[in-house]
């Protein structure tokens, strides 16, 4: 009989914490009101306030902790799409994750041996940025945190832990406290970035219509020598792993993420022992492939959603709003683009260059999103955990037909990649808003266009000097640069607009509009819808 | 969704369905129809009518069950 094997543990992550300073506020004869205040230093939370800091906006992150990541657990997010991407490019911290993360665009399903469907989102890329890259989660809040420091070294308050809110029609009032004394402040608006378990949303009462799921997954975090092709693979059934589900993923620092579906029955502790880890591991490497762990973590899932993502001037962003099932990327991709259609709204209300009821559209729009992101998640979990005889019976039907048939291959589901999701029709965009890659054009990028202040960008297609210099007219009324476009451009057909198209861009890089005979009346009508403003506003200047 | 004849020889079909399922176990006559019922829906290729398919099968289902 072989020796029984010695499992190996890597020494722990070696992450950064920054120290408490006693804020101003501490002692402070009056309370100071600020234009925006955010609870939770997240992906959600740190992605706001970055943005809000470029744009020249004061902002408050409390954290009640001094550091980055979850304490005592790896990674939990690890994927980051291209959306996401973007808005790091914007926001300056792209060129870090590049060099640090995994860049991918391929995965592959498979069923016992056979692959039975693949995709490659390099198909429907024409971005300056991949479709994916794999980064554990605290590197990249670790990178905002630096990012955000350069930019106003005092706006992240850590050991500040928010003990009570006040919600207002006008303002928030909150209470904090600190290692060092308790504190209020105030705050033009507030916004909850404080994680699936918020207490601020839970003081409040609102429904978040939880439900849990029974299936259940065990994480190994592992570093080893063998070879992998640096793409995502999914078993529906390993034979490895007792006809289970195993997902095998590359992040940075050479650490796979190998996920292991569990008999829902198993208990937690004992399927997380490091023995028996080691010997699923074993199982799928093979002999002889050297291994250290890295981190192992059983875990099942929940999923909610708030009916409401604005209280008066509470805003809810990331977890705190919605958590769905944890496949296809969609959890903190989406926290970040919960920022990314906020950040500018935030900042063209406090500018006065927009009206107060534009952060309506931001429920509108990214509740619409958590909709469709619990949709498509909740039914790649019920492919992937059968709740019957029959249920199983059509999963294997599909899979039989998916080695022999391509039309099947489309029918398993080990998860549909995050996507930025398009917005529906609303007041704010009469045909609702459709998301813009970053092309490269014309020597520039779309996102660089979109990083100079808050404004929308006017592409007039093939247009010539007069007519731009009649649009430069509503520049001045306006938060909105117009520039000329080629119809050759790439970006041009990236957007399928014809020539003497004016496609307006919002400065989160979604279409608000697409006019193919624009007059400046049209075009004034179309910002002020996008921004919220009253009909009489502004059109006297116009006239 | 077509509820009129459009099968254009029945009996064959059903005899070929029939005979397909020869021989097989319950188990696998249940899965020979989970395929065949994909193979199908693809021909029909119309989200509107596999919905009404469905519903229409589903129906049936609760009309064959006593007190449902």
């Amino acid at each position: 009989m072989a020796a029984a094997e010695v499992w190996k543990f890597a020494p722990a992550y070696e992450l950064p914490s920054w120290p408490f300073e006693p804020p101003p506020d501490l002692g402070a004869r009056e309370r100071r009101r600020y234009p925006v205040v955010i609870a939770g230093g997240g992906l959600s939370g740190l992605t706001l306030a970055c943005d809000l800091l470029l744009r020249g906006i004061e902002v408050v992150v409390l954290d009640e902790d001094d550091t980055v990541g979850v304490r005592g657990a790896s990674s939990r997010g690890i994927c980051y799409a291209q959306k996401s991407l973007e808005i790091f490019e914007r926001l300056g911290i792209y060129e870090k994750i590049r060099a640090k993360g995994i860049t991918w665009s391929v995965g592959r399903t498979f069923s016992g041996a056979d692959e039975i469907y693949s995709f490659n989102l390099e198909d429907d890329s024409h971005s300056e940025q991949p479709p994916f890259i794999n980064l554990q989660q605290f590197y990249l809040e670790w990178f905002l945190v630096e990012r955000i420091r350069e930019l106003d070294a005092k706006a992240i308050r850590w050991k500040n832990r928010v003990v009570r809110v006040e919600h207002g029609a006008e303002l928030a009032v909150v209470v904090v406290e600190t290692p060092a004394g308790g504190y209020t402040l105030e705050a033009d608006w507030f916004v909850d970035a404080t994680g699936a378990n918020s207490r601020i949303r839970d003081a409040l009462g609102l429904e978040a219509h939880p439900s849990r799921h029974t299936d259940r997954w065990c994480i190994s975090d592992v570093r080893f020598k063998k070879p992998l092709p640096v793409e995502r693979w999914t078993w529906i059934d390993a034979p490895f792993n007792e006809g289970r589900g195993v997902w095998q993923h590359l992040m940075a620092d050479a650490v796979w993420r190998l996920d292991y579906q569990m008999d829902e029955h198993a208990d937690p502790e004992s399927i997380s022992r490091p023995e028996v880890a080691g010997e699923r591991l074993r199982a799928q490497l093979g002999p002889g492939v050297e291994f250290e762990f890295v981190w192992i973590g059983p875990y099942q899932y929940r999923d909610h959603l708030l009916e409401t993502f604005r209280v008066g001037r509470t805003i809810f962003v990331g977890d705190a709003a919605h958590v769905v099932c944890p496949f296809g990327a969609r959890g903190g991709n989406n926290g970040i683009q919960d920022a990314g259609n906020l950040g500018w709204k935030l900042a063209l209300v406090l500018q006065g260059e927009a009206s107060e009821s534009l952060i309506d559209s931001y429920h509108a729009e990214r509740h619409a999103a958590a909709v469709e992101n619990l949709r498509v998640t909740s039914r790649t979990a019920r492919f992937l955990a059968p709740r019957s005889a029959a249920e199983h019976r059509m999963r294997r039907a599909v899979v039989a037909l998916a080695r022999t048939h391509p039309f099947a291959r489309r029918l398993a589901n080990t998860g549909r990649m995050a996507q930025a999701n398009d917005y529906p029709p609303s007041a704010w965009a009469t045909a609702g808003a459709r998301t813009v890659q970053n092309v490269a054009f014309d020597g520039v990028t779309l996102m660089r266009c979109l990083a100079r202040g808050t404004r929308f960008l006017g592409l007039a297609v093939g247009a010539d000097a007069g007519v731009l210099a009649e649009l430069d007219g509503l520049a001045a009324l306006f938060p909105i640069d117009f520039r000329r476009i080629d119809p050759q451009s790439p970006l041009t057909k990236h957007l399928g607009a014809a020539a003497g198209t004016l496609v307006i861009v919002r400065p989160d890089a979604y279409v608000a509009a697409a006019l193919p005979a624009a007059t400046l009346d049209t075009v004034a009508a179309t910002l002020r819808a996008a921004l919220g403003i009253d009909e009489r506003a502004k059109l006297s200047t116009l006239a | 969704m077509k509820t009129d004849a459009n099968i254009p020889d029945p009996d064959g079909f059903y005899e070929a369905w029939v005979a397909a399922h020869e021989g097989l176990s319950d188990a696998e006559s249940a899965d020979l129809d989970a395929r065949l019922v994909l193979l199908l829906a693809n021909q029909v290729g119309d989200q509107a009518v596999l919905l009404a398919c469905i519903a229409a099968a589903r129906a049936a289902a609760a009309m064959d069950r006593p007190g449902d």
